[in-house]
């Protein structure tokens, strides 16, 4: 194990979080001891502040059974973040079958052989905590955050169901109505539901990411309680998990009570590899859906990208930034301020462990036409083709990136899980120090070469989903209801 | 719109996010051994009995000499800050029949000042590594405006809020161009079903009263002026009413220098005071359907008015919604979804600010099993009206609400909205002190009652949004049956 750096430990109830009395420095800030930030020639002189440098330290260690454990103290709240990251996601899943990581997550919050159906709710919530698990198509994760004094509930809960889960035909069959009614709430009861289910169905062609991972009513009706046995036994194994340990404890002690609960659950076999990879995309693919549901038109286009963490992404994400980030933007800017011809417009890079993507969304004004929107989307891709950026729009991604990611570490439980995923996804937890520092060397002249290589007509796909007018014209005023 | 978090992960949760009250902590009675109904408890768990004794950080504060009232919470933790400017009034100072001015004027701060336009501001902000929002709906108390920024350019984003703040113009041409944008949005929130229900059912609450307001109306929003904006702005956004709360990587002397820098030369002046019109209970149960053509779900609200924020039945209401639906280990929760599995999410809610809030207990569940849903929505409500809740769910609720108050000390959102409280409903100064001692308090008589004052039967209004010739008939046995178009 690295060395950890203990600070001043605050005693709970002692005013602890009186200003300058934060314990445990695991935040280290230091203004000389950063690294010098690349910063554009030409740049706002509003904006000359130096960039304050976060490291956050944590230990890493691997259990005999293969369990990877990060340990990261911060003693400034009397919390502790506990996220448990398994190396399985919908990707994982086989044709017949779609839906079932998810489904199984839920499965894991109806007991264990020392914790009742029901009881992990229970315990986490009636005393003090938060928690909840989420599945996507890479990844699954748990996580609970309590008061600090309540580590080892945690643990327990944790490694009781990673060793010992107990699965019932009774308990798959309640929680199959669950996921089909969160599947009705998300996708077929939403506007533009179903359009973004089917996107990534013409977007993809690998059975991996082609699917969504909330699956189909059918496939969620096959799964079977053997289904359930061989994916726990499977996926659900120590060295296929990440535990990640984040807030204010003592880092002997906590390791010695994670050994005490994980260590003498088995090892399995590695689960069988994926094939992520998708064939060269040759041609632009498009199709139009009717929404019974949608009051509004809306276009969906998503160029391909490559597998995340490789090195064209953050220029990408600074693209991104450009292209669509905020009121700034300039599809913002384009469409819906000077020509008025989107509600909504905006987007986002979907990195993920195998090939993403560049995704945009544009909600029509009632009396636009989608040619037009999409030939206005264009123009500006192409503009990032043929100039470079301006000054200031790099420093504005790079700057509200990092706004952004400094909110997204605040709590203890957004480091727990960030850990975790990284590992999970890139192997490598160290990304929450470094991410950063890939954002301060792009150049416009990067921001040019990646709109080249990627944002091309026949790397793209689209989607226009149309309203079905009903009983009128769409543009029709509406009444207030009731008045 | 789909809306995705950089460094974050989309995916499904196991369960929808519920908002989750957090208190500080305190000693519990012994606890009980019996079990909970929907929960099998095999007693082996290490839990630990004690709560964490936590106390709240204590602002430091300091008023200018215009009267802007700053309260801050000292964060080095990371180079960034936010601060948080309540101004009194909100939506509830717009004169009747104009219920969406100060909505407008929050939103068009950002469009246009003396010294920038519309798109020179958004560049800025961003340039600089800020965040601007600012929001009033027609029925909320105050104008809520958050900044957020990377410390170590705490000047340029500072002088940058206190102009857009300080000195909009509301632009004309903006000012259509937000009406163009907003009206055609809300044809797609009217589009929702969770949007209509909650529409009608404070329609249903509210009647004529203001607190019905989701958004707007159509009208006000076709018709307000650039001069109805600039006189809502002259007369409220006022240094000496407003309430700034900062938490961050600033010391307090680094802040009030950049403060009277930026906001030192605002004017102070008297607001013109907020007068609310009467509001009664709803006199007698309701039953609303919106047909909404194509949904595969029923969406639900069913409840009544509930009480103000500074209302002495808070701490009762709290613990009697914590039991009934605050959660995963909440009544309605365990029935509708572990036991039935009618729901992927159902939870109860009650609000309250300067006027009487809502109790509502909120889900949505295939369209086959909705009189079935129904009925348990009823029962449930019922049964924590008729008989007294059982001591270990008594005693769980208070562990949760009190062991809960250390999840806020990380939480910066949660510490900035708690001195706001404190301040803008002249609690004492320890208010969140004492605030487990008052949870603590609370009895079964207690829950009982509040739970039979403010979801009485003879008050409940039932919202139902799906397909509307299935529902009718299920509806009918609750009452007169009003019919919306869901359009």
């Amino acid at each position: 194990m690295r060395a950890v750096r203990r600070g001043v430990s605050g005693l709970p109830g002692k005013g602890l979080l009186a200003a300058g009395l934060l314990g445990g420095l695991l935040f280290l800030q230091t203004g000389s001891m950063a690294a010098a930030v690349a910063r554009p020639a030409k740049m706002d002189p509003a904006a000359s502040g130096t960039a304050k440098k976060v490291h956050i330290y944590f230990s890493e260690t691997t259990l005999k059974n293969g369990l990877r454990v990060q340990l990261a103290e911060d003693h400034g709240a009397p919390v502790i973040a506990l996220n448990i990251a398994y190396d399985v996601g919908s990707r994982n899943e086989r044709k017949g079958l779609t839906g079932f990581a998810h489904l199984f997550e839920h499965l894991m919050f109806k007991g264990s052989k020392n914790v009742g159906d029901g009881e992990h709710f229970y315990q986490i919530f009636s005393n003090g905590g938060s928690m909840n698990g989420t599945t996507g198509a890479d990844i699954t994760l748990y996580f609970a955050t309590l008061p600090a004094n309540q580590l080892e509930l945690a643990l327990f809960l944790e490694a009781d169901r990673m060793r010992s889960l107990d699965l019932t035909q009774e308990k798959l069959d309640n929680q199959r109505h669950a996921v089909q009614e969160e599947r009705r709430l998300r996708v077929d009861n939403q506007p533009y539901g179903r359009a973004d289910e089917y996107f990534g169905e013409l977007f993809y062609d690998n059975f991996a990411y082609k699917h969504s991972t909330i699956g189909s009513m059918e496939d969620l009706n096959a799964a079977s309680l053997e289904d359930a046995a061989d994916f726990f036994q499977t996926y659900y194994a120590p060295n296929n998990g990440v535990l990640s340990l984040v807030g204010d404890f003592d880092s002997t002690q906590a390791l010695k009570l994670i050994r005490k609960y994980f260590e003498s659950i088995p090892r399995q076999p590695a689960p069988p590899a994926v094939e992520l990879k998708e064939p060269l995309q040759t041609a632009e693919r498009r199709d139009t859906v009717t929404d019974p549901l949608a009051r509004l038109t809306q276009i969906q286009i998503a160029y391909k990208l490559p597998a995340g963490n490789t090195a064209d992404l953050p220029a990408l994400q600074v693209l991104s930034s450009i292209l669509q980030g905020g009121q700034s933007s300039r599809l913002y800017q384009s469409l819906n301020k000077d020509r008025e011809l989107v509600v909504d417009i905006g987007g986002f890079v979907d990195e993920r462990i195998g090939p993403g993507g560049l995704y945009i969304g544009a909600t029509l004004r009632p009396d636009s036409k989608p040619a037009d929107v999409e030939s206005a989307i264009y123009t500006q891709i192409d503009l990032l083709m043929k100039a470079p950026v301006a000054a200031w729009e790099l420093q504005k991604a790079k700057n509200t990136t990092r706004l952004v990611f400094l909110q997204s570490i605040r709590s203890v439980q957004a480091r727990a899980t960030l850990l975790g995923s990284y590992t999970v996804k890139f192997g490598d937890p160290d990304l929450i120090n470094t991410r950063l520092d890939q954002f301060d060397t792009v150049t416009d002249d990067d921001v040019q070469r990646v709109a080249r290589r990627y944002l091309q007509a026949r790397n793209r796909t689209v989607v226009v989903t149309s309203p079905i007018p009903a009983g009128g014209s769409a543009a029709a005023a509406l009444e207030q209801p009731g008045a | 719109m789909r809306c995705v978090i950089p460094f974050l992960l989309g995916g499904s949760l196991l369960m929808p996010l519920l908002a989750h009250t957090q208190v500080p902590g305190t000693q519990v009675a012994e606890r009980a051994t019996e079990s909970i109904r929907g929960v099998e408890l095999k007693g082996r768990v290490p839990v630990n009995p004690q709560l964490l004794h936590v106390s709240l950080p204590t602002p430091q504060e300091a008023v200018l000499s215009n009267g802007l009232q700053v309260f801050l919470l000292e964060d080095h933790k990371l180079p960034a800050f936010s601060l948080q400017f309540s101004i009194h009034g909100g939506g509830l100072a717009d004169p009747p029949g104009r219920y969406g001015v100060a909505m407008m004027t929050a939103a068009m701060l950002q469009e246009g000042t003396q010294q920038h336009d519309s798109r020179e501001i958004a560049k800025k902000f961003a340039t600089l590594g800020a965040s601007f929002g600012a929001a009033a709906t027609p029925s909320s108390m105050e104008t809520i405006i958050n900044v957020t920024g990377l410390s170590e350019n705490a000047a340029a984003i500072l002088a940058l809020a206190a102009d857009v703040v300080r000195n909009p113009t509301f632009p004309a041409d903006e000012l259509e161009k937000f009406r163009a944008r907003y009206l055609s949005r809300l044809q797609h929130l009217r589009s929702l079903p969770g949007f209509q229900a909650r529409e009608a059912f404070m329609g249903a609450v509210y009647g004529e009263h203001p607190g019905r307001y989701v958004t707007p109306p159509e009208s006000v929003l076709r018709a307000v002026t650039r001069e109805e904006l600039a006189g809502y702005h002259d007369a409220y956004y006022r240094p000496n009413n407003v309430i700034l709360v900062v938490h961050g990587d600033l010391t307090l002397e680094e802040l009030i220098m950049r403060l009277e820098k930026a906001f030192g030369a605002w004017q102070k002046a008297e607001s013109p005071p907020v007068s609310l019109p009467d509001l009664s209970p709803p006199g007698k149960p309701g039953v609303v359907l919106i047909d909404r053509p194509g949904s595969v779900q029923t969406s639900l609200w069913v409840g009544s008015l509930g009480i103000r924020r500074d209302g002495k039945d808070y701490f009762p209401l709290l613990v009697m919604n914590h039991i009934l639906g605050g959660g995963p280990a909440s009544r309605l929760f365990l029935n509708l979804r572990e036991d039935k599995g009618y729901t992927y999410g159902v939870s109860s809610l009650f609000t309250g600010t300067n006027f009487p809030g809502v109790v509502a207990a909120i889900t949505d569940v295939r369209s086959e099993v909705t009189a079935a849903a129904i009925q348990e929505l009823m029962s449930e409500i019922q049964r924590i009206v008729a008989e007294p809740v059982s001591v270990q769910e008594l005693s769980s609720a208070k562990r949760a609400l009190i062991g809960g108050f250390a999840l806020s000390l990380d939480a910066p959102r949660a510490l900035i909205t708690n001195v706001l409280t404190q301040k803008s409903y002249g609690f004492p100064e320890n208010y969140w002190d004492t605030f487990p001692q008052q949870v603590e308090a609370i009895t079964a008589d207690d829950i009982q009652r509040v739970a039979g004052k403010y979801y009485d039967a003879e008050r409940l209004q039932l919202i139902a949004v799906g397909d509307g010739a299935a529902l009718r008939g299920i509806l009918a046995k609750y009452g007169e049956v009003q019919a919306i178009s869901g359009q």
